[in-house]
């Protein structure tokens, strides 16, 4: 369980993190999104004591971080930078880790088994890839054994087979009771791996709720249409509280009429229909919607700086 | 906190564990698995090794060679001022003043690589408490550099016995001038080691830290001694450097500061500065 209570953190006049509470259950998978520079990894430094609070506090299972006695057995971090000494090799950093606690070889060996690891254990870290940078943080992150898990963007640089571990991990890690806090800013590995969502944008908190609640608070459910005949099933549609857009040839998305109604009324009009989709706002809608002003970074249009500057448009989609 | 769940809730495998902490004890075994870790450790304390007996080696045979040369010469010699074959307990340490720097920058890496690494976010996150990696990395320096000092002037002493003994010069290792140059020596490098370490916690940056150093032990005093001025020839007393030199005469020169004095400001240089260190990475964020 993480604790954190009116968190702040100023770099000079800048405010990264502004006033920020929230708890990290244990027994689920919590994810923590927000632009970049939102404050994510600062407020993840200043969990495990790295960086000092500028006001407010955070507890780890009831303590601050630097309070237990053997920390690395109550939280294992992976910070977003890699952490090695790029001339050691994998094992001989995990051994030094290990040391500190008075933890074995064989539970460095082990960690470097679970970790798929095992072929380059005894290469120095500098000729690393990012994904196996990324592997090794998070051997180390599991050397204790930990109750918490902190994860700054585990799956970056993995593999799609290194995606999938990571996702069951956590969600494993997660089912035996333990805390798991990760941040991604892959919206879809995201709405995928966590439980419970935690928000923030400039440094101050946004939204913290369940996955599902986030999902389901982005405006009515759409459904996806696909007919021979759009335009007269439009008009068959029609009504206020009733919008149609056209998505293709042949493709409308409808909000504001269920699934149901319009399939009723679809045969009253004896159109065909040949595909009739629910769609669940996904999360990345439900992100854009909450950071739109909160971006730190707007990506602006590539036509020169004159250009006005609009706030935060879903670049693709 | 409803710590019954949350244990209740953890798997056995979880528990199993729990209860084994940090210590310094860890710590300073972490401390020296790092430093045997990397191979630029092994590489400069042979250098150190290497220079040590180099240049005592050198030393002995221009010393012996200029002996020599004044024994046939009575006239040279006494031009000299002396008898040069007195100072032959002192060259097994001539290379001292090389080997401190390479020892010292070595020092300065064990705390500068921990931050132009990264390596500290993963150190300080396993011993929150940073005060204890400090400590024990000053202790791993100063024992390394006490250690290194010490076998390489005795190889150093070794090595050149046999080139003495050709210019039928000895050196007498028990005498007080081969051990004070032994001891001290090893002290003063250890204090430079402590402030090399001192200096890359306090700079985070290894060039920096390194060339703070010399500046510190080489530049100064060749800068200081450009001044005829009263207070900054009083002052450069209390250079490390001379510090050291004082405390390798057999005898404290006049006019200088007693041999205790001299031990007293070696022991600050390197107090003050760990001290500070000390202070700066318990606030600093990392």
């Amino acid at each position: 369980m993480i604790q954190a209570t009116s968190l702040a953190k100023n770099y000079g006049a800048k405010r990264a993190v502004d006033d920020i509470s929230f708890t990290v259950q244990p027994g689920k998978v919590t994810g923590f999104l927000g632009p970049n520079g939102a404050g994510k990894s600062t407020t993840m430094r200043m969990i495990m004591g790295l960086d000092r609070p500028s006001s407010g506090s955070v507890t780890v299972n009831g303590r601050p971080y630097a309070g237990h006695r053997a920390p690395i057995r109550e939280v294992g971090a992976l910070l977003e930078a890699k952490a090695v000494h790029k001339s050691r090799s994998a094992r001989n950093h995990l051994r030094v880790l290990a040391a500190t606690h008075g933890i074995g070889n064989r539970r460095v060996d082990e960690v470097i088994d679970l970790t798929g690891l095992a072929s380059v254990a005894r290469k120095r870290v500098g000729g690393f890839s990012l994904g196996m940078g990324q592997r090794l943080g998070i051997a180390a992150a599991l050397l204790g054994d930990p109750h918490t898990l902190i994860l700054d963007e585990p799956v970056n640089g993995l593999d799609p087979e290194g995606v999938l571990w990571v996702r069951n991990m956590a969600k494993d890690l997660a089912a035996e009771g333990r805390t798991v806090f990760l941040s991604s800013h892959l919206m879809s590995e995201m709405s995928l791996t966590a439980d419970h969502l935690i928000v923030i944008g400039r440094g101050r908190l946004l939204a913290d709720a369940p996955m599902a609640d986030v999902l389901s608070g982005t405006g009515a459910a759409r459904t996806r249409v696909r007919t021979d005949t759009p335009a007269e099933l439009a008009n068959a549609l029609a009504a206020p509280e009733v919008s149609v857009t056209t998505t293709g040839p042949d493709t409308l998305e409808i909000l504001g009429v269920s699934p149901r109604d319009i399939a009723r009324r679809a045969l009253d009009a004896r159109l065909l229909v040949f595909e009739l989709t629910p769609l669940q706002a996904s999360l990345e809608d439900a992100y854009m919607d909450m950071t739109r002003d909160e971006v730190e970074y707007h990506s602006g249009p590539v036509a020169g700086p004159e250009a006005p500057r609009e706030p935060g448009r879903r670049a693709s989609k | 906190m409803s710590t019954d769940t949350h244990t209740a809730q953890t798997s056995p495998r979880a528990r199993t564990t729990t209860g084994k902490g940090t210590s310094f004890g860890r710590t300073l075994a972490a401390e020296y698995r790092k430093f045997s870790t990397v191979p630029s450790s092994l590489v400069l304390l042979l250098t150190t090794l290497a220079v040590m007996v180099g240049i005592g080696a050198l030393a002995a045979w221009g010393i012996g060679s200029m002996t020599e040369s004044m024994a046939n010469d009575p006239e040279a010699a006494a031009a000299m001022g002396g008898d040069p074959s007195g100072m032959a307990d002192s060259i097994a340490s001539s290379g001292i003043m090389l080997a401190q720097l390479i020892v010292g920058s070595l020092a300065v890496l064990v705390m500068s690589s921990e931050f132009t690494t990264g390596m500290a976010r993963a150190t300080f996150s396993a011993v929150p408490k940073r005060f204890p990696v400090v400590l024990a990395k000053a202790l791993l320096v100063a024992v390394m550099a006490v250690v290194v000092t010490v076998v390489s002037t005795l190889i150093s002493a070794l090595v050149i016995t046999p080139i003495l003994s050709s210019y039928s010069m000895e050196q007498d290792l028990a005498s007080e001038a081969f051990q004070r140059n032994l001891w001290f020596g090893a002290a003063y490098v250890a204090v430079v080691a402590l402030l090399g370490m001192a200096l890359g916690g306090l700079l985070r940056n290894s060039a920096g830290a390194i060339v703070t150093l010399v500046g510190i032990i080489f530049v100064l005093p060749m800068v200081l001694s450009f001044f005829a001025n009263d207070f900054i020839s009083d002052a450069k007393r209390f250079l490390p450097d001379a510090a050291y030199s004082n405390l390798i005469a057999t005898v404290a020169p006049d006019g200088g500061l007693e041999h205790w004095q001299a031990g007293l400001t070696l022991g600050l240089w390197a107090l003050i500065p760990l001290l500070a260190t000390l202070f700066v990475i318990q606030r600093r964020d990392v």
